[in-house]
């Protein structure tokens, strides 16, 4: 009988992590004689979240919008093509290496040119941040969709089942674990699209995301506030994934191991 | 122009694993020293390459290296930082920051005049600057940046939609109302070249006008250097003599480093750039000469439009330049001899 472990255990390892992880930077900074331009220190970092927090709240809000609609079209988009090229080998050998493309081009380079097609705002962003999210939804979703129980296949094939019935019925009930795996690894990646894309087609002013916050931040050699732009950014990506996390583990708890496991 | 993000924390960190250690080093019977850019092979630097081109830096006692920037280089840390003994920023960047910790000194301002400029395409409705900062136009710019808050005050502009700036042209080519940051003799040169006229509005018309393109270095290294800093200002003082009398050699040569922009692009812009310069105080004196008048308009400009925290108080401090007539150049051994 596994006995559950205490809450303060859970927790305990993380906080010390990052405590330790304050305390080496602030030590850093004060034994080095860091000046503020190369790396502020922790406490610059929390003051300047607080002095500039209105713009930054409105900044959090405006690339969560941004990240949130991207990754809700890779999540969909990801698991229609991985589900059409589980379909067959002859689909997947065609159009896989192309899905692999977005993997592999370089978004800071692509994004000037989705401001040229999609005009300067969130539309630029969400591409962007979609972009990036779509190909580990694919691939996990295609590995998810190969990797079905092939007895369950043929007793599928017995009963005469449908593709439909066959892919709402099997393959995506088998091949959840692996999707919610993919995007997890998405939400986080969407919030890194997201802030790309906002670099070159974010609206200016006290309602600016954080990627042009980080932007201004730079340029004015504000390291405090990047950091802290930076730092919620992060947050964002944190809060999607944790979203994320709890939308497989409401899917997943009451037969799939990985989220009986987690839930103990 | 845009520098994007770079990773100052791994800057910082290196910075101090690895200390600043002596960034001039003796090869060749001469001082070696590099130059940090903070942009690609342009004419704006065009002095710096007639220099090496006419071997001025050599007869100066001088092996220099030209390092290009880039949009993601981060120029100014890698100077106040260092890394590098000489770099080239605007004089808005020299005061922020040493505001937060950094110690530049300017030694040669490129440009008398600030070449910042919005450009407009010449079908659209916006005769001026002040036309289109009062209209509802989109603008792609530094947002941050002083001369747009400078802009701001100025003449309103509550109704302007301004956006993330790139390099790229594309969109301002594709969107007949978009209006764009620029240098005057950049941007237009290469859409002019293309056959996309455009109408140009330099910012320093309005009132605003840093000097820009600066040579610096650290506060520490002319204390310690002081016949290479010497050197270097007195020999692109005759780089800059060289390229404004006949850039073509130069531009050649830059051309070759960025294929982005043609030898014709570079003599157009070239031209283009002259009047900025060169003005009185450069014909009185000699092309990048500084005074402390402008240096103190520019630090109550920032401090005004809250870019700046306080006004050094010796504005004396941040620049240095050796006299007009301070003799042939001595060459620029002595220093590392002693450093």
């Amino acid at each position: 009988m596994r006995r559950a472990v205490p809450r303060i255990a859970v927790a305990a390892p993380p906080i010390a992590v990052v405590a330790a992880t304050v305390l080496l930077w602030w030590l850093a900074v004060r034994t080095f004689e860091i000046p503020e331009y190369l790396l502020p220190t922790p406490g610059a970092v929390l003051e300047a979240v607080w002095v500039e927090r209105d713009r930054l709240a409105w900044g959090m809000l405006a690339t969560a919008i941004g990240a949130s609609g991207g990754f809700a079209i890779a999540a969909a988009l990801g698991i229609a093509i991985g589900s059409i090229l589980g379909l067959s080998r002859f689909l997947e050998r065609g159009f896989y290496p192309l899905t692999l493309l977005l993997q592999m081009v370089p978004l800071v380079a692509l994004a000037p040119i989705l401001v040229v097609w999609l005009g300067y705002g969130q539309r630029a962003v969400i591409a962007s941040a979609a972009i990036v999210a779509l190909f580990p939804v694919i691939a996990n979703t295609l590995g998810g969709m190969r990797s079905v129980d092939r007895d369950l296949e043929e007793l599928f094939s017995l009963h005469r089942a449908g593709l439909a019935s066959r892919w709402w019925r099997l393959r995506l009930p088998a091949s959840l674990p692996s999707i919610v795996t993919g995007l997890r690894i998405a939400a986080g990646l969407a919030v890194i699209g997201a802030i790309v894309g906002e670099f070159v087609s974010a609206y200016a002013g006290d309602r600016a995301p954080l990627g042009m916050v980080i932007v201004s931040a730079m340029r004015e050699y504000r390291t405090d506030l990047m950091f802290g732009a930076i730092g919620l950014a992060a947050i964002v990506g944190f809060a999607l994934f944790g979203i994320v996390n709890f939308g497989g583990w409401l899917l997943l708890r009451r037969w799939h191991a990985s989220a009986r496991s987690s839930s103990d | 122009m845009m520098r994007a993000v770079c990773s100052t924390t791994a800057l910082a960190v290196a910075i101090s694993l690895a200390g600043c250690g002596d960034p001039d080093a003796t090869s060749r019977g001469r001082t070696s020293v590099s130059v940090q850019l903070n942009w690609v092979p342009e004419p704006e630097f065009g002095g710096f390459w007639q220099a090496e081109l006419d071997g001025v830096f050599a007869d100066a006692g001088l092996d220099v290296e030209l390092i290009a920037g880039g949009p993601s280089v981060p120029s100014a840390q890698l100077i106040a930082s260092g890394k590098v003994p000489f770099g080239i920023v605007s004089g808005g960047e020299l005061l922020s920051i040493n505001e937060r910790g950094g110690s530049l000194v300017a030694l040669f301002a490129t440009f008398q005049g600030d070449p910042t400029a919005i450009m407009v395409h010449e079908a659209s409705p916006w005769k001026t600057l002040e036309e289109l900062w009062r209209s509802d136009a989109t603008v792609a710019c530094e947002a941050n940046l002083p001369f747009v808050t400078f802009l701001n005050r100025k003449y309103g502009g509550e109704n302007l939609k301004l956006v993330a700036h790139s390099t790229a042209l594309a969109n301002f080519v594709n969107d007949p109302t978009l209006a764009k940051q620029c240098f005057v003799f950049a941007e237009p040169v290469t859409l002019e070249l293309q056959n996309v006229p455009v109408r140009v509005f330099p910012v320093l018309e309005s009132g605003f006008n840093p000097y820009t393109a600066v040579l610096v270095t650290t506060r520490e290294h002319l204390a310690a250097n002081p016949e290479t800093c010497r050197a270097m200002v007195m020999a692109l003082r005759r780089g800059w003599d060289g390229y404004l009398a006949d850039p073509t050699k130069a531009n050649a040569a830059m051309a070759k480093l960025n294929p982005a922009m043609s030898v014709e692009a570079m003599n157009l812009a070239a031209k283009k750039q002259r009047f900025l310069v060169e003005d009185e105080t450069t014909r009185s004196h000699a092309v990048g000469w500084m005074t402390g008048e402008r240096w103190n308009t520019l630090a109550e400009q920032m401090n005004s439009l809250g870019k700046l925290e306080q006004i050094p108080d010796e504005i004396e401090a941040i620049f240095w330049q050796p006299p007009v007539d301070d003799g042939p150049m001595a060459p620029a051994l002595e220093d590392s001899a002693t450093s």
